[in-house]
């Protein structure tokens, strides 16, 4: 294997157990050890996909819940990191507020969902808060940490050159918890598709999330499974999109 | 606020500590120490781990108040860091931030003075030069080697512009060669900027080496023991210097009074 390098390798060899996995699948399906009604082949599931993409509506639907995902993980990461700045860098805030965080981040965002249906009806709104709430956690908790365990001695360096408390914030603690921050808002993501989908379950105002319940409500399986592989694909290239971000902004780490 | 030293002329210290004494809870560290900095000398300080150099050092910087006493910069009190006193820290991975190139750690200390960005190119890498890092103004740090590294903290505090550099075993961390290497040009920054140096460290012959004066502590607590003038001619060479009757005197001097403390 001279030549081939590691990575290449890796690759095939994923791409391979994805084609077996594919493979298991169809045979499974077509053996109907399990009732077709429930368990379509990836056969089924192909073309429920490329009905709906050439019909052009399922396109539609995934924008709408990639920018809801969006618009919800952005307001989460500005809230997350600005009030996680503003805690973590007050020694006062973190000994009266932060334990508040800690009591109110086991609370599922999905069971405060009825009320945030009360509060903004069945809107976009309702999903942008639901997400938000859910997704703010991992953000400010790790934002929290990161610009609270900056070494003592860059804080001394900051005193001696002067530096005033918003230019130690700016240049000094936030930079230097930016891989805390960055694995915050990764585990923020995945939270803000989940909730994403669970909003738009309960609004059904379009999206994947309203498209797979109503499937669901047709016994059409096999648009379930197009909707939830298309779901799946959202949460890899999203996921593949912040790697290269973090790469790029954590190139100092790298030796 | 009472000034000991009325007057400023070129016969003021540039720092002076006056019956100072620190105390860490009813651990005292530092007692009654009195010492003065002339301008543009040269001043090293050893005594027995525990003896309170790091304590002395940040005493000086003003980043550790004094239980009681006064310390004075410039013929007044010091009440906490000032941008003229410059430390250069011995844990060069945590002073150095690690996220910005060797241009952005300087530009650090003159984004910190205030000085207008279309400034900065020029005096970046004018101190880049003068710590020979100019071929390294796009590094990292984690791409450079603890020489190296120890060279761009150095910069940075040249960027404050200050008249007092503090350094607390600047080069304990460094390789034997590395470290002769820098201690020349530590000599060689210090005597083209006229600034005040005081020096810790755990080497006896380094501190003659490179000392106007060497300040033995005496542990538990930590005061001065002895003050050993240097009258070594400069420019200091690492073989002629250190081969010296006179170097070889103080070093059988010192090693006798450190020697007393050792268990
Ligand atoms: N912040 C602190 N709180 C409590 N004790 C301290 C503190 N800083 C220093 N000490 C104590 O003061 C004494 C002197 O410490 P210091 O670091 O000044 O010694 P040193 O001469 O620099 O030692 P070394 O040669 O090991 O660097 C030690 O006993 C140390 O434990
Ligand atoms: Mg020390």
């Amino acid at each position: 294997m001279i030549g081939v390098p590691r990575s290449v390798l890796w690759f095939l060899g994923s791409c391979l157990v994805l084609v077996a996995g594919l493979g298991l699948w169809q045979v499974l399906a077509d053996s109907g050890a399990i009732p077709r009604a429930f368990f379509p082949g990836p056969d089924r599931v192909w073309t429920a996909l490329h009905r709906g993409f050439s019909s052009g509506a399922m396109i539609g639907e995934t924008l709408t819940t990639v920018r809801r995902m969006a618009l919800g993980w952005a307001l989460a990461s500005v809230i997350g990191v600005g009030l996680g700045a503003l805690v973590g860098l007050s020694p006062w805030m973190r000994t009266y507020v932060a334990p508040t965080f800690e009591g109110l981040r086991p609370i599922p965002a999905s069971a405060l969902a009825p009320l945030a249906v009360l509060a903004f009806g069945l809107s976009d709104g309702m999903i942008l808060a639901l997400i938000a709430f859910g997704a703010v956690w991992p953000m400010l908790l790790t934002t929290v940490h990161g610009v609270a365990s900056v070494h003592p001695r860059k804080a001394e360096v900051a005193r001696l050159l002067g530096l005033s408390r918003l230019a130690y914030a700016w240049k000094i603690a936030l930079p230097a918890a930016t891989p805390d921050i960055l694995g915050g808002l990764r585990l923020g993501l995945t939270v803000a598709l989940i909730l994403a989908v669970v909003g738009e379950m309960i609004t059904v105002q379009g999206g994947l999330g309203a498209r797979i319940m109503i499937a669901a409500r047709r016994f059409n399986a096999a648009d379930i499974f197009a909707g939830v592989a298309l779901l799946g694909a959202i949460g890899l290239l999203t996921n593949a999109a912040l790697s290269q971000i973090e790469a790029r902004l954590l190139r100092w780490t790298h030796r | 606020m009472t000034t000991v030293q009325a007057a400023r002329g070129p016969e003021t210290p540039i720092m002076a500590i006056a019956g100072a004494s620190v105390s860490f809870g009813a651990a005292r560290v530092l007692d009654g120490i009195d010492l003065e900095l002339r301008r543009g000398e040269f001043v090293c300080v050893v005594g027995p781990s525990g003896s309170g150099k790091t304590t002395l050092l940040r005493l000086l910087s003003g980043l550790q108040p004094a239980t009681t006493g006064t310390v004075f910069h410039q013929g007044t009190v010091q009440n906490g860091p000032a941008r003229g006193v410059a430390i250069v820290f011995q844990d060069y991975a945590h002073a150095l931030l690690p996220w910005r190139t060797a241009a952005g750690n300087v530009s650090l200390a003159l984004e910190a003075a205030g000085l207008p960005r279309a400034q900065r190119a020029d005096r970046i890498a004018a101190l880049l030069a003068t710590v020979g890092l100019a071929a390294h103004a796009d590094h990292f740090p984690a791409q450079m080697s603890g020489g190296m590294q120890q060279r761009l903290q150095i910069a940075r505090c040249l960027a404050q512009d200050p008249d007092v550099l503090l350094m607390d075993e600047p080069f304990g961390a460094l390789d034997a060669m590395t470290r002769q290497k820098l201690q020349d040009e530590i000599l060689r920054i210090v005597a083209a900027s006229g600034v005040t140096a005081f020096f810790v460290t755990h080497d006896l012959e380094e501190a003659i080496y490179l000392g106007d004066r060497v300040v033995a502590l005496e542990p538990n607590p930590g005061r001065v023991g002895a003050i050993f003038d240097v009258p070594l001619p400069r420019p200091r060479t690492q073989l002629s210097t250190r081969e010296h009757p006179e170097f070889l005197r103080l070093r059988r001097d010192l090693f006798d009074f450190i020697q007393q403390f050792e268990p």
